[in-house]
């Protein structure tokens, strides 16, 4: 078997359902979303932290996070986000969605 | 101030703020772990990425991102056109003139014909008469029957009138107590005539039913015109008694100001009061007017009217011809009728004007566009988007279309205030035109279509090309190749051509006007003096209350003591006046060597004249052979005419002498004598030589209403001497249109020279046009090769060479362009030869001319760009590359 590589690219897609994922912890401000993922990942998972700026903003037009400028146990002012009662549901049905994408892939990798 | 309005949409946003706050965490995260100040700030912004691009993906997420970037394109845009004045405003300013010329032209169009009267839902009014093809499609007129037939037979009218189809005869003289009596153009109508029209009186009440009786007390209805000129504008006018024809009419409204319908009525008064008008289906002088319900299409009504008259036909052969078929017309065309063909050229004017401007400024546009790839290949490798590139230029065209429209509305609306000054004051209500909203919405969306086009196609073209080639070769070369060079090519040839058709139909115009002026009118005469003096009684038909001895007796009284007056020096009368409207009374004629005595042939018809002794000299018209007539031409004696010469032509070329041979006015017609061939004249139009037959007053049936003199004093005492003469004979008798010959023949030409006006108008413009457009092309061109000038300058090229070499192929494309516009004249104006009179569509030396005057000024304005090019400093062109 080859070396498993050290960092991967974000799939396509996936990026909404991990900030949703994130969120399901509390809210938290861009910077903490975007370490929770890495570490989750064992930092396999490198996220240029720029662009969760849009996925959130999209996240936030859609109604599923909600946002408000707080100060940080830093000491900073940040902008924190909270899942919002809908964005629950959707973090729900993007985990199922994704869970039956992952069986169906794998099924079809499987060595004959 | 854009700038400020876009920090705004950004601060409300703190994104900026936000991500500063992340990239701080990531510094200080690094920092915790060791990493020096640099490695640390390096790390953070490498992490965050480009916060720049970030920004804009989530600003272009942003619903009022639209308006945002709009605003900040149409700024840059300003900024574009306002570093380069000169071509954008020359672009703008193209676009105006055409704009603005177009519009102004098609509005006094308009005004005066498509839309010319004041009546709601015009388009469902329409006017029924009949033709009868086998008598050379001649109009056959209805009879007041038929007011009921259509009335109970065709469905969907709102309401149904009828009216005679000429105001000719029913003229009233109002009495005014001691002032002399005035006559005022009276129509008979039937009394549902104003509901068809859709207006209702603005004093008093509309006719009804009851005024339309036979034997009803008389009513008048008053125009407005005639209410204030001949009654002073009385508000308590209505419910009096005004005398006219020496019987009482009751005054029962007053008509609101443009309601002139038929054109020239003063006055109207019920038709069905007559006996013998409600109940002959053989006194035929009327058309039909109906008003349709709404939704009603023409062409049902067209079939229901033909159904109707063929059933007529039918069940009275006795009074209807099985040949005769009804003729359904829109009210706008029975009233332009003759005019259309000048509507027609006048439309197709300014339509190809507006086509010039727009063909001219968008080829400005594109050859900036052109001129700018270099710019917009640095741009793209700057990382701009394709479609920023395209809204950019996109911008510019809209700000150059809207500048266009704006000066646009100021040149229609000067151009119209000229215009209805230089117009003769008889085309009808031309002083109403104002700016047509339609027709501007119209040129101005065709305008900004075109600047438009000619910014963002090129700027699409451009954002594809292959940036390094564009770059390197810095846009010397590029901008004269490719697809966009070919359509810049093609629009030079259409706008050669289409400015060679304005100008070339000017021009042949102008010589047709010339020539119909120079040949004479056939009135020599310019200073006699015309009037209309018919004699007028009680009754529907005024001229009725006279017999025809009577009435001959009157004028041959009234002539006999005008001649005896001193100061005078002819006089004589007729039937009616030369160019007198396009109205005249047509005859059928045959010869008899024709026909051998047979009958029932269908017969050419001619115009027919009845006069007295003395005419001929009175008005100067030659008498080229024989004799005039005289008193002994009488009721008594041998049927005499006299023929214009065209007619004795024809006689001529079948070999025979005119003089003597006989004639005969229809068949079955007594046969006249040829005793006398007049030079002709032109009766209906200064522009329309016709055939005509004279016959003696005293042999003929049909009254001589206009009388005329000559003398040694002006027009106006000679005039009063008639009058006085007549007041002699008879004081309830009034003179109405008193004009000189000279005046009847300006006031005709004036017609055609406004026409004249306008078309020498359209094609100095589009000569402007062409010319500017030509001078810009040049320009920008030389602008994109200045670099390749240098050069070649440098290597010792001459001067003039170099110009040969740049306009050459530019005027080779001017020369095509041309064949094509002359090619298309010829064509289309050749077609329709009554169009002109003495010169022809295809004559080369007119085309000729105007493709060789048009050659000059291009060759003019693209020399002079070419010229300054090639004259300038070659080291100083090549540094500023």
């Amino acid at each position: 078997m080859q070396d498993e590589p050290k960092q991967v690219e974000i799939l396509q897609g996936t990026l909404n359902m991990m900030i949703l994922q994130a969120l399901q912890q509390g809210s938290a401000n861009g910077y903490e979303i975007a370490k929770f993922i890495e570490h989750r990942s064992n930092d396999l998972l490198q996220v240029e932290h720029g662009s969760l700026y849009p996925a959130l903003r999209r996240l936030e037009a859609n109604g599923f996070v909600k946002a408000e400028w707080r100060v940080s146990q830093t000491n900073r002012s940040a902008r924190y986000y909270t899942l919002a009662p809908a964005g629950k549901r959707q973090a729900v049905i993007e985990h199922s969605r994704w869970r039956v994408l992952v069986r169906a892939i794998t099924r079809v990798m499987k060595p004959a | 101030m854009f700038s400020r309005i876009r920090a705004w949409f950004r601060r409300s946003d703190r994104l900026p703020e936000e991500m500063q706050q992340h990239l701080e965490m990531l510094r200080e995260e690094r920092l915790a772990r060791g990493a020096t100040e640099d490695a640390a700030d390096r790390f953070a912004r490498a992490k965050l990425g480009n916060r720049r691009a970030i920004e804009e993906t989530v600003y272009e997420m942003r619903p009022l991102y639209f308006f945002d970037a709009g605003a900040r394109h149409l700024w840059l845009a300003v900024r574009t056109i306002l570093r380069n004045k000169g071509s954008y405003l020359a672009a703008a300013g193209i676009l105006a003139l055409g704009v603005g010329m177009s519009v102004a032209i098609f509005s006094l169009v308009d005004a005066v014909l498509l839309r010319p009267l004041p009546f709601p839902r015009q388009e469902s009014i329409l006017v029924i008469w009949k033709v009868d093809p086998l008598a050379g499609q001649h109009v056959e007129e209805l009879a007041y029957p038929e007011l009921r037939d259509i009335q109970q037979n065709i469905h969907g009218l709102e309401y149904a009138a009828v009216m005679p189809t000429s105001l000719y005869g029913y003229a009233k003289v109002l009495q005014r107590g001691k002032e002399a009596p005035v006559q005022i153009e009276s129509t008979p109508v039937s009394h549902d005539f104003f509901r068809v029209l859709g207006v209702a009186p603005a004093l008093g009440r509309n006719f009804t039913d009851t005024d339309e009786r036979v034997g009803a007390a008389p009513v008048v209805m008053l125009s407005d015109r005639a209410w204030r000129e001949q009654l002073g504008a009385d508000r308590k006018i209505v419910g009096q008694q005004i005398r006219m024809n020496g019987q009482g009419y009751t005054v029962i409204g007053v008509m609101p100001a443009g309601t002139e319908f038929p054109l020239g009525a003063g006055l109207w008064v019920p038709l069905g009061i007559d006996e013998r008008v409600v109940t002959r289906r053989g006194a035929t002088f009327l058309q039909a007017i109906i008003r349709l319900k709404p939704g009603i299409p023409r062409s049902r009504i067209s079939g229901e009217v033909a159904a109707l008259f063929r059933r007529l036909a039918a069940e009275h052969p006795d009074v209807y011809t099985r040949s005769q078929m009804g003729v359904v017309t829109p009210l706008a065309d029975y009233l332009t009728g003759s005019a259309r063909v000048h509507l027609w050229i006048m439309l197709a004017a300014s339509v190809l004007l507006l086509a010039a401007a727009n063909i001219s400024s968008g080829n400005l546009l594109l050859s900036r566009t052109l001129a700018r790839r270099h710019e917009i290949a640095t741009r793209l490798a700057l990382g701009a988007g394709r479609g920023q590139i395209i809204a950019l230029l996109g911008a510019e065209g809209a700000l150059v279309a809207l500048i266009a429209l704006v000066a646009g509305v100021g040149v229609a609306m000067s151009a119209i205030r000229v215009l209805v000054r230089l117009a003769p004051e008889d085309i009808p209500r031309l002083t109403n035109a104002a700016l047509d909203p339609d027709s501007f919405w119209f040129a101005a969306s065709s305008a900004a279509l075109a600047a438009f086009a000619c910014t963002v196609i090129p700027a699409w073209a451009a954002a594809r090309m292959p940036l390094e080639s564009a770059l390197r070769e810095g846009g010397v070369r590029l901008s004269l190749s490719g697809r966009a060079n070919r359509t810049r090519n093609v629009f030079i040839v259409v706008q050669a051509a289409v400015t060679l058709m304005l100008l070339a139909t000017a021009a042949l115009f102008v010589l047709s006007y010339r020539s119909m002026m120079s040949a004479g009118t056939g009135f020599a005469n310019r200073k006699a003096v015309t009037m209309n003096l018919q004699l007028h009684g009680p009754g529907l038909f005024s001229a009725q209350a006279f017999t025809l001895e009577s009435r001959r007796q009157f004028y041959g009284t009234l002539l006999s003591r005008v001649r005896a007056t001193p100061g005078m020096t002819a006089a004589a009368a007729v039937l009616l006046r030369p160019l007198e409207g396009t109205v005249g009374w047509d005859v059928p004629y045959e010869f008899e060597f024709q026909t051998g005595g047979r009958d029932g042939r269908v017969l050419p018809k001619v115009n027919f004249e009845v006069v007295t002794p003395d005419y001929f000299r009175t008005l100067g018209i030659a008498l080229l052979e024989g004799r005039d007539f005289n008193e002994h031409d009488s009721a008594t004696s041998e049927p005499v005419v006299v023929i214009s010469r065209s007619l004795a032509e024809r006689v001529r070329r079948a070999g025979r002498s005119a003089l003597g041979s006989r004639i005969r006015l229809g068949s079955g017609a007594r046969w006249n004598k040829v005793v006398g061939v007049a030079s002709d004249a032109r009766y209906r139009s200064i522009a329309q030589v016709g055939e005509d037959i004279y016959a003696s007053y005293l042999q003929a049936p049909q009254p001589t209403n206009y009388v005329v003199v000559s003398g040694i004093q002006p027009a106006a005492q000679l005039s009063a001497l008639v009058r006085a003469r007549m007041a002699e004979l008879d004081p309830n008798q009034a003179i109405a249109g008193v004009a000189t010959m000279g005046e009847l023949i300006d006031r005709n030409a004036a017609r055609h020279r406004f026409n004249l006006i306008l078309l020498l108008w359209f094609g100095v413009c589009a000569a402007i046009l062409a010319s500017s457009g030509i001078y810009s092309v040049i320009a920008e061109t030389m602008t994109a090769r200045q670099r390749e000038i240098a050069v070649r300058i440098a290597l010792g090229a001459g001067k003039g060479r170099l110009v040969r070499d740049m306009l050459s192929g530019t005027m080779f494309l001017v020369v095509s362009g041309e064949c094509v516009g002359a090619f298309a004249i010829a064509l289309l104006m050749g077609a329709d030869s009554t169009l002109l009179y003495g010169v022809s569509a295809r004559d080369p030396r007119v085309l000729g001319l105007v493709a060789g005057f048009l050659f000059v000024v291009s060759f003019g304005a693209a020399f002079w760009p070419a010229w300054n090019a090639a004259g300038r400093d070659p080291q100083a062109s090549l540094r500023a590359n």
